[in-house]
Formats: structure tokens, C-alpha cells, sequence
């Protein structure tokens, strides 16, 4: 009896006791969209090949996705985005980029590859960008360009950007349209002798005043030279 | 230019590898900033026997740094990778980091402005003794050092010529483009570094030109901040900075009787307020900022064009400047023209497949109405850029895109792309492009960038409207000199670094006076 009247003091009244209830499962359901957001965000991602410095799997796989809807195989270019390698392009450029901007390129990723949640594809589909088919992944992008929302366009034209900049960057794209770079000899000048390679040592320079030699003389290209060895591909 | 001069004359550069300490420095001038307003400065001061140094917060970089890949060439050459954009009205924009600034990978354009756009600084600005017949003696010396002279016509190549055909039937003068070029050979590669030497950039001539005299030059090396006292500056100070990587190493510190700085239009307001809000009695530090918003319109030939032989820029027409633009011919890597092209998918690739038919000419705009700000970051000397583009503006480049499209229909294109959204991504005929001329567009519609900026630290006649006089003195301070176009209180109207070395060599010959 005693015990029974300690244990009514003790709990507490219904109105909390329904309030801690309601609590409870909001508590839950914020847990399950918090496990579901982390998977859609994080896992079902294969490894990609090759090692990447910067770009995650997931990062990886969009941007496969992106390059294969920009870039489809079939076209007049033989080379599709996805057989150009664009994950790893876009990997050795984001090395390179401050990291101000190479958390604004890969937030873009991020956005385009879970935007199907806002911005459903055909079907409606709510799958990731990297989930949907082929042809969902064209009509999602085309989506994306032609859109009334001109911060939906810019992006669009950031993500073509990028994957433009990989695409007609590759040698075999560029040979293909007809753009590649000459091989070009370049004149020692006075001014080489005085900077070392950027971030080496004067001491590592091997140019001697020996090796200086006349200046540009204005001869024109010849249009039917030797290209960049970068880019002359076999047997040129 | 002798090496072993230099060594006499104390003349000597130094290279991210070479410091291993803090440092201090003392010098006559110290210049902040390798930029052709810089470099000049630094020249001409060294020339009059002062002690000169010259800092550098990028690398100098050897042909064999230059990427002929566009994406890895901004990474390394430009602040910010290369993708800095303005808020409000978005508009990319760029500014390199390296020896020799801008010079390294612009287009080596230097057209004289007209007389009008210096009647009207003068008459606006209070700006007597800023005329073109005042200048002219300093535009002359520039010319003569760097060769500045109109493009040969056996590197023009088709797509340059085009321009020039297009114009000659529609009865538009066009002339080669003036450009600071000796012996070049037209491999268009101007944006990614010159590999054959060519272009007359600062890096292989003012500046070994200046060490020569005895200048001495510290490159990755960071100007953070303005030492003052009262109404002096007394130098500079910051951090070495690695190439590339941007990883600060040891602390520097540069006394001086005079500071120049030439850190660029969007970098010296920054400086400036990360100084204490230094030489802002007139509160115009960092504001004024002016572009010339650029459009372009590519256009596909029945022939092949051969794109990737001919000067970067080999053809102007100044024959709609009062008009308020200046048509030009471009090229850039591919990568980088092909930004814009429209479409995804086949299509896109469609579009790709016909580059080598392709031309690409721009126009640039007197776009003075169009104004905006440079402010400090928090924590950063990254320029925070806000900047909204007049509807009276966008007009100006509508027009400008109608007449390119003119031209090149004259010139016998199948077909033009503008890039303006509401019209029709491909047009085959001038009647389509005809909207240009008579709808009105928002300024969203336009797909602009603008490499030419001015008027952040503007001069005036007037200490109360401006903060620099027109020798670029600051008004506040006795020994702060700006040379760099962010003095111009207007826009150019034509590509500006011709005109931010004739004042800056006229300027160091005031301050070489009072040393």
C-alpha cells in the first residue's frame, strides 16, 4: 500500500505522460529518416576502380552516371563520357582547386545526385541519379537545362561545365574534332635562365647561357605538323 | 639584358625553395603586385636608381609549368582555380597568380582608348592633366619596350580573316588587333601561356628587365596587410605561400619609403581593408566596380575554320565604340569556347563534332551603369564581388550580339549560336536573330564574363569623391601609391592593360621625383 502510494507520487501525471509518448516517437521517426537519409546518401555505392584522392564512391558514380547522359556512346565522337574517364579527371582538377571551390564542385555533385527527391525523374522515379536508367538520367538532365528556375539552369550549366571540361580535355575527343595542339619548340630566352620550375629550386634550372637560342621568328604553324606529344595517341 | 649585370646591380629574384627563415626587408619603393601596371612600375623606378622590390604572390612559371589542358591551366594560373563569380548578377571572372600577372595568359590585346573616353574621365572626374596627348609620351615608351604592333596576316588563320571579310561587306572598319607579340606564330594558346615565347608578357621582359637594374623580386610571397602611421605608410608585411597548394610557411615584413600597389583591381580594396580600412576617408575604397560584361556568338562555317591555328585574338572592330561596344574575334581552349555550346546528350556532342568549322567573336561593353562592390572575407584575402548588370547594358550587348550575327551571316555562316536564353539555341538566318534588336531581355538572359575591371580604388580630382589623385597617390596618404586599373574612374571602353602601364610609368616617374 505504502509502496503503491510512493510509485503514484513518483509518475508522472497522464498529460506527461503523453507528451513523453509523443516525444518518443517523433524520437523514432527522426531516427528512421535519419538511418534512410545516411543510406541514400552514403551506401550502395560499389567501389570505383582505380584510386581516387578526392572524389568518394559516391562522387564516383555520379559523375559516371552524368558523363554517360552527357556524353551517350553512339554518337559521331567514338568515345562515350563514361569511356573518357571522367571521375578521374574531375578527381585530378579538384587536387588542384583551392578548397573553397572544390567543396562548391562537389556539393554540386551532391545536389544533382539526390535533386531526383525535389525534382523526380520521369515515372516519377525518386532514386538517386546515379540509380536511374539511362534514358531517365538524359530526360532528368534535359529536365535540369530547360527548367523555369534559373538557379536550376545554372546549375545544369556548372554541372556541363565540368564534364565539358573533362570530355573535349581528353586526347582522343580532341583529335577526333579536329582540335588537338601542336607540337611547338619553344626558344630559350635570357628570362629562362633566371626561374627554376614553379615550386623547385634554382639549382635543379639545367639551362646555361649555352643554351639560349634566337627568339620566335613568326614562323606560321604548319597545319599539317606534329601535335602535342600529349596528344599525338599512337602511331602519330 | 645581362645576368651578370644584375648580379652587380644587387638585382636578384628569389623562389618559394629558397626561404627557409622569416624575413625582413628594406627597400626605396616596395611594389605589390608583378602585373603589367607592377612590372612597369618596378622598371621604371629601378631605372632611376632607386632600390626596388618587387612582390610576387605567385610562382614564376617556366613554359614546361605552362597545361595546355584549359581545366589544370586555370587551376594553377588563376586565383580561386579560375572559377570566381560576382553575386547579383552572375558574371565569371578572373585574375592570375603568377609572375607577370594577367599578362601571362591574356590575349596580349593593347588598343590606345580614344580621345572621348579621356574627355570624359576629365570632365567627370576632375582629371586635368589625364588626357591623351598627356599620355601619349608613356603609351608611346610601352609600345617601343614591348613591341606592340597590329597582327601579321600570315597568322591570322580563317577564323580571324572571317571577321574581317564580314565586316569589309557590311562597310564596319575592322583592323588587326594591336597586340605586345614578337615573332608569334599563331598556335591561339594565349590563355594557357605562350609557348613559343611570343607573347611580350611581363615574366621575360620588364620584370628580367628590372632585376637587370637591380631590382629585387620575392615571388610566393603574400602581401597580407599595410604598416602605417598616421598619414605614412611604412611598408608591407604577410607570408610565403607554397606554389599551387596556397600552404603559408614563414612570416616577411618590407619597410619602404613609398608603397605601390598594383595587387589588381580586386585584390588592392581588400588589402586596403584588411588594413584597417586604410586611404577611406572618401569611403570609395571597393566600390564603382566596373566590368566590360563580355557576350560572344560562335558561329559554324560550310568550310573547316582550322580553329586551333591563328592568333587568340587576331581581329578588332572599334567601329561601334561610341556605341558602347568593341567587337573582337576569340579563341580559348576548346573546353572552354565549348562551355557554353547548348544541349546535352547527341545533340551536344552534334555540336562538338563541328568545331573545327567553327569562329567564335565576342563583343565587350562600355557597361558603366553596371556597378558593384569588392569586399574583404572574413579571414580570407578572396574578394567577395557583388555586381548587378543595368538593363540599359543588356540592351548594349543585345545589340552587340545582333551585329556579330550580322557579320557572320555576311561572312557566309550556316548557322550562329548566341547563347541568349528565349531565343532559339541555333539560328540559320539574321531574321532570326532579329529579337536582338527588338525584344527586350532581362539581364539573366545573358551568358556574360568579363575579364577587364576597373574603378575599386578610383581616382578624383576631389579627395572627397575618390581615393587616389590622377598620379594614383592616395589622398590619404603621402607615400601610397595604386597602380592598377582598379585607379581608372571609368571603364576603358577597349581592353585596358595598355593604359594601366601608361599611368603606372607615369606615376613612378612622379614618385622616382620625390625620392
Amino acid at each position: 500500500m505504502v509502496a503503491g502510494e510512493a510509485f503514484r507520487r513518483l509518475s508522472p501525471p497522464a498529460a506527461l505522460q503523453s507528451r513523453y509518448h509523443g516525444s518518443m516517437w517523433g524520437w523514432i521517426l527522426l531516427a528512421i529518416f535519419f538511418a534512410w537519409a545516411v543510406r541514400r546518401l552514403f551506401f550502395g555505392y560499389s567501389e570505383p576502380e582505380g584510386n581516387m584522392r578526392v572524389l568518394a564512391p559516391r562522387e564516383v558514380a555520379f559523375l559516371d552516371a552524368a558523363a554517360d547522359a552527357m556524353f551517350p556512346a553512339g554518337s559521331e565522337i567514338p568515345l562515350s563520357g563514361r569511356e573518357a574517364n571522367l571521375p578521374g579527371y574531375v578527381d585530378g582538377w579538384l587536387v588542384l582547386l583551392p578548397g573553397r571551390q572544390r567543396l562548391l564542385i562537389r556539393a554540386l555533385i551532391l545536389l544533382v545526385e539526390q535533386a531526383t527527391l525535389f525534382f523526380p525523374a520521369p515515372g516519377p522515379s525518386f532514386r538517386r541519379f546515379s540509380s536511374l536508367d539511362p534514358g531517365s538520367r538524359e530526360a532528368c538532365l534535359r529536365a535540369w537545362s530547360s527548367s523555369r528556375l534559373g538557379v536550376r539552369r545554372l546549375v545544369f550549366t556548372a554541372l556541363r561545365a565540368v564534364l565539358t571540361m573533362g570530355y573535349l580535355g581528353h586526347p582522343e575527343v580532341l583529335r577526333h574534332v579536329g582540335l588537338a595542339p601542336y607540337a611547338i619548340a619553344t626558344p630559350v630566352l635570357p628570362a629562362d635562365l633566371m626561374y627554376p620550375r614553379a615550386g623547385c629550386h634554382p639549382s635543379t634550372n639545367p639551362l646555361t647561357p649555352a643554351d639560349l637560342t634566337r627568339p620566335s621568328d613568326g614562323t606560321p604553324l604548319a597545319l599539317d605538323g606534329p601535335l602535342h606529344p600529349d596528344y599525338a595517341g599512337e602511331g602519330s | 639584358m645581362s645576368i651578370h649585370h644584375s648580379a652587380e646591380r644587387g638585382g636578384s629574384i628569389r623562389v618559394f625553395a629558397e626561404y627557409d627563415r622569416d624575413f625582413h626587408e628594406e627597400a626605396d619603393v616596395v611594389v605589390v603586385g608583378s602585373g603589367p601596371c607592377g612590372a612597369v612600375s618596378a622598371y621604371e623606378l629601378a631605372r632611376a636608381g632607386h632600390r626596388v622590390i618587387l612582390l610576387e604572390e605567385g610562382p614564376p612559371l617556366t613554359v614546361a609549368d605552362f597545361e595546355v589542358d584549359a581545366s589544370r591551366s586555370m587551376a594553377r594560373t588563376m586565383r580561386e582555380g579560375g572559377l570566381r563569380t560576382t553575386g547579383g548578377s552572375v558574371l565569371s571572372t578572373m585574375q592570375a597568380i603568377c609572375l607577370g600577372g594577367g599578362s601571362v595568359v591574356n590575349s596580349a590585346i593593347c588598343p590606345r582608348p580614344p580621345d572621348f573616353v579621356f574627355e570624359r574621365w576629365s570632365s567627370r572626374f576632375d582629371l586635368e592633366k589625364t588626357t591623351r596627348a598627356n599620355l601619349d609620351p608613356h603609351f608611346d615608351a610601352v609600345q617601343d619596350f614591348l613591341g606592340i604592333g597590329p597582327t601579321p596576316e600570315d597568322v591570322q588563320g580563317p577564323r580571324n580573316l572571317l571577321f574581317r571579310d564580314g565586316c569589309e561587306k557590311l562597310g564596319y572598319s575592322s583592323e588587326p588587333m594591336p597586340r605586345n607579340v614578337r615573332g608569334c606564330r599563331g598556335s591561339g594558346e594565349c590563355f594557357t601561356g605562350c609557348r613559343s615565347h611570343a607573347k611580350q608578357s611581363m615574366d621575360i621582359t620588364y620584370i628580367p628587365e628590372a632585376i637587370d637594374l637591380g631590382a629585387r623580386v620575392f615571388t610566393s610571397v603574400q602581401v597580407q596587410r599595410l604598416r602605417s602611421n598616421g598619414s605614412r605608410v611604412l611598408g608591407v608585411e604577410g607570408e610565403v605561400v607554397e606554389p599551387f597548394s596556397g600552404r603559408r610557411s614563414h612570416r616577411f615584413r618590407v619597410d619602404a619609403r613609398f608603397v605601390v600597389l598594383a595587387a589588381g583591381c580586386m585584390a588592392t580594396p581588400v588589402l586596403l581593408q584588411h588594413s584597417d580600412g586604410l586611404a577611406n576617408s572618401s569611403g570609395q575604397v571597393g566600390r564603382n566596380l566596373q566590368f566590360h560584361p563580355g557576350v560572344a556568338v560562335a558561329g559554324i562555317f560550310p568550310e573547316p575554320t582550322q580553329p586551333q591555328f591563328g592568333a587568340t585574338q587576331g581581329y578588332q572592330s572599334v567601329h561601334f565604340l561610341q556605341e558602347g561596344f568593341k567587337l573582337e574575334t576569340l579563341w580559348a581552349p576548346p573546353p572552354v569556347l565549348a562551355v557554353r555550346t547548348p544541349g546535352s546528350g547527341r545533340e551536344l556532342q552534334a555540336r562538338f563534332s563541328e568545331m573545327a568549322r567553327i569562329a567564335v567573336w565576342d563583343a565587350i561593353v562600355t557597361a558603366d551603369r553596371s556597378l558593384g562592390t569588392v569586399k574583404a572575407r572574413w579571414r580570407s584575402l578572396d574578394p567577395a564581388l557583388r555586381w548587378n548588370l543595368d538593363p540599359v547594358d543588356v540592351q548594349t550587348m543585345a545589340k552587340a550580339l545582333f551585329t556579330l550575327s550580322e557579320i557572320f551571316f555576311a561572312a557566309g555562316a550556316e548557322k550562329i549560336m548566341t547563347g541568349v536564353r528565349g531565343l532559339a539555341d541555333e539560328m540559320h538566318s539574321l531574321e532570326e536573330a532579329e529579337p536582338l534588336r527588338s525584344r527586350t531581355f532581362p539581364p539573366s538572359a545573358m551568358a556574360t564574363g568579363g575579364n577587364h575591371v576597373f574603378c575599386t580604388t578610383r581616382m578624383h580630382g576631389d579627395a572627397r569623391h575618390g581615393v587616389v589623385d590622377e598620379f594614383g597617390r592616395c589622398h590619404d596618404l603621402d607615400n601610397l601609391y595604386i597602380a592598377d586599373t582598379g585607379i581608372f574612374p571609368q571603364c576603358t571602353s577597349v581592353n585596358p592593360m595598355f593604359t594601366g602601364m601608361a599611368l603606372a610609368r607615369r606615376q613612378a616617374h612622379q614618385v622616382a621625383e620625390r625620392l
